[in-house]
């Protein structure tokens, strides 16, 4: 019997290149075998390996939703070897995915509720996966108010400016919170951190799951609000970058005690990262 | 299971009929070290050793290994070549006890969810051949695992040296197709030499000090802060070694190499979570940032990680690690520790 190869990437070519922020970038993928898409089928909140043949691999959550066909998105931000290689990068040039790895978000357990996104900084892009499927036309009816709750450091560093001021405020039923840490000339917007912002918009936990993804300490503070403002933990949802490799539970790096990140994760509730030893 | 006996008169001749067949990988001196090698003549072959340097894990899951070759013509065509399928069949021999359960340990991880290519198509083509110690060395401790140094668990056919025999145990359907293929096991009534292999464990045994787990797992499952973590972590050098040497230890990195022109190859090998780069992020964020937190790791992955996540022993007691660490931490130690309150 033939073995399929789950280390071997799926040769893809890049459409697309957004920039979002001075160092944040979007690229969006097409996979050279468009036979590859009907086998690829991600969940919102999955992440992939993207390869630069000749440099490497680097984890990166997908952030468009899998109600967008036909292609992927990744919103990378420049911080290593690998991020500063495909930043310089242009459409028509050709990456490595292989994929989709990990567990997503509870999309059915979330149907009938209220939704409140909460993000910091590059920390929206895997939310945005989950955002544009529950905003997609023949999603849309199953989930209540969606409640989109983001911030940066600045202006500049907001990403998906294009969807947090134009696409997302057009939706029905839905509400976009922006803040930037520090007053800015020509910012008339909400400024403050993300949790003290949470707070005093304190919204209320009646039927509502929170989806939250950002710098740990934005994460920490987030968890610690939702708490006081009385979210039991299976309300409050999160997901956790740790470094990885293989993706598929194998190479070893990603584990918090007896869980891999890549398999078991990235996605959980408070309640279950509360039964984790505290290492990530 | 069948059973029956290999006289030891023909044991070679046996062996060399093996060496005919397929590639034969068993314990050889080499250099100063027992090392599972391919052999060159069956008298090589070291059947008394104690524990071979290097656990035999590298025969299905090499330090380095090639995964594919890469074309990269300035990221606009890209050419990806997979090793060739692994055809050839092949005998490891001589595997003790203890290293046959670590194959055991490590198959769930590589076979299971995301099947591993590269490590299956080996396991798939080889033959375990086991053979029970006649003697315990002072680092042994299997017994604590609840192997005993004669078990047969985890070989397709299992050897015991007994007198003017080997007793065979044919375990698995693998091994009935190696018995097939190399005639010369006479399959007799063996109540005789199975009485003596049950007083050659025993025997074994004891000489092995047994170390006893009771409690050991549930303290960490209910504690993850202990003290007795940084007062190991203080002796802890961060070389690696145990990880290297340990037969369940299965961290990899992977990385491409690139010759300069797009050409080159993705590779990966060996890697230690004793190391800070291990799990430090390219942002800078390290869950795991001291010696303490990685040494946890490592002990808490033998003691309780694997066997919460595969439900089979993430150690085997084999005594690698207690012999080849340059600042003695003993993992029987560490043990002691958890179960006085350290």
């Amino acid at each position: 019997m033939a073995l399929e190869n789950p280390l071997l990437p799926h040769i893809a070519t890049i459409t697309k290149v957004i920039d979002e922020t001075p160092d944040v970038k979007t690229f969006q993928m097409v996979f050279d075998d468009p036979g590859v898409f009907d086998v690829f089928k991600q969940k919102p909140g999955q992440v992939a390996q993207i390869s630069i043949f000749g440099v490497g691999e680097a984890t990166i959550s997908i952030t468009s939703s899998p109600t967008r066909k036909g292609m992927l998105e990744f919103s990378i931000k420049k911080v290593g070897r690998l991020t500063s290689v495909i930043h310089q990068m242009e459409p028509g040039m050709k990456v490595g995915i292989r994929g989709p790895y990990g567990n997503h978000f509870p999309y059915e357990m979330m149907k009938g509720k209220d939704l409140l996104f909460i993000g910091g900084g590059i920390g929206l892009a895997p939310l945005r996966s989950l955002i544009d499927f529950v905003l997609a036309p023949e999603n849309r009816q199953d989930y209540g108010k969606v409640e989109i709750l983001y911030g940066a450091r600045s202006s500049a560093d907001l990403c998906f400016k294009y969807d947090l001021f134009d696409n997302w405020p057009r939706q029905p039923d839905t509400k976009v919170y922006v803040t930037i840490d520090r007053p800015e000339e020509g910012w008339d917007g909400h400024v403050g951190f993300v949790p003290a912002y949470l707070e005093e918009l304190n919204p209320n936990p009646q039927n509502k799951v929170t989806i939250t993804c950002g710098p740990p300490i934005m994460i920490k503070f987030v968890l610690q609000a939702l708490e006081k403002m009385g979210y039991s933990e299976d309300q409050v949802v999160t997901t956790l970058e740790l470094k990885m490799k293989c993706g598929i539970g194998k190479c070893g790096r990603c584990n918090i005690g007896s869980k891999f990140v890549c398999v078991d994760g990235p996605v959980f509730t408070l309640r279950e990262l509360k039964k984790l030893p505290p290492e990530f | 299971m069948r059973k029956g006996y290999i006289l030891k008169e023909s044991f070679k001749t046996w062996l060399g009929a093996i060496k005919e067949k397929f590639p034969l990988i068993a314990p050889v001196q080499d250099d100063g070290l027992t090392l599972f090698k391919e052999v060159e003549k069956v008298d090589d072959i070291v059947l008394d050793y104690g524990i071979t340097r290097m656990p035999p894990k590298d025969l299905f899951f090499p330090q380095t290994e090639k995964m594919f070759r890469i074309k990269n013509k300035n990221n606009v065509a890209i050419e990806l070549e997979s090793p060739e399928k692994v055809t050839d069949e092949l005998v490891l021999f001589g595997v003790h006890s203890c290293d046959l359960k670590s194959i055991l340990a490590l198959d769930p991880v590589f076979t299971t969810r995301f099947p591993d290519r590269y490590y299956q198509e080996r396991r798939d083509k080889t033959y375990v051949i086991g053979l029970s110690c006649t003697k315990a060395l002072p680092t042994c401790f299997c017994t604590a695992y609840g192997i005993n140094p004669t078990d047969a668990d985890g070989a397709d056919v299992h050897l015991t040296e007994l007198g003017d025999k080997y007793l065979v145990e044919v375990v698995t359907e693998r091994g009935e197709k190696l018995a097939a293929a190399i005639p010369g096991i006479i399959f007799e009534d063996t109540t005789n030499l199975e009485a003596e292999k049950a007083k050659l464990t025993e025997k074994v045994k004891g000489e092995i000090k047994f170390i006893d787990l009771t409690g050991v797992k549930e303290v960490l499952d209910e504690n993850f802060e202990l003290p007795l973590w940084e007062k190991w972590a203080q002796k802890c050098l961060g070389c690696g070694i145990c990880t290297y040497v340990c037969p369940t230890c299965h961290c990899f990195d992977i990385n491409d190499f690139n010759r300069g022109d797009g050409v080159g190859e993705r590779f990966r090998c060996w890697d230690s979570c004793m190391f800070s780069d291990f799990t430090r992020m390219a942002g800078g964020h390290n869950p795991r940032p001291t010696k303490k937190e990685r040494v946890r790791n490592r002990f808490m992955h033998k003691l309780k990680y694997h066997l919460d996540r595969y439900n089979i022993v993430g150690c085997v007691g084999c005594g690698r690690c207690v012999q080849r660490c340059p600042e003695n931490i003993d993992i029987r130690a560490i043990i002691s520790d958890i179960k006085g309150g350290v």
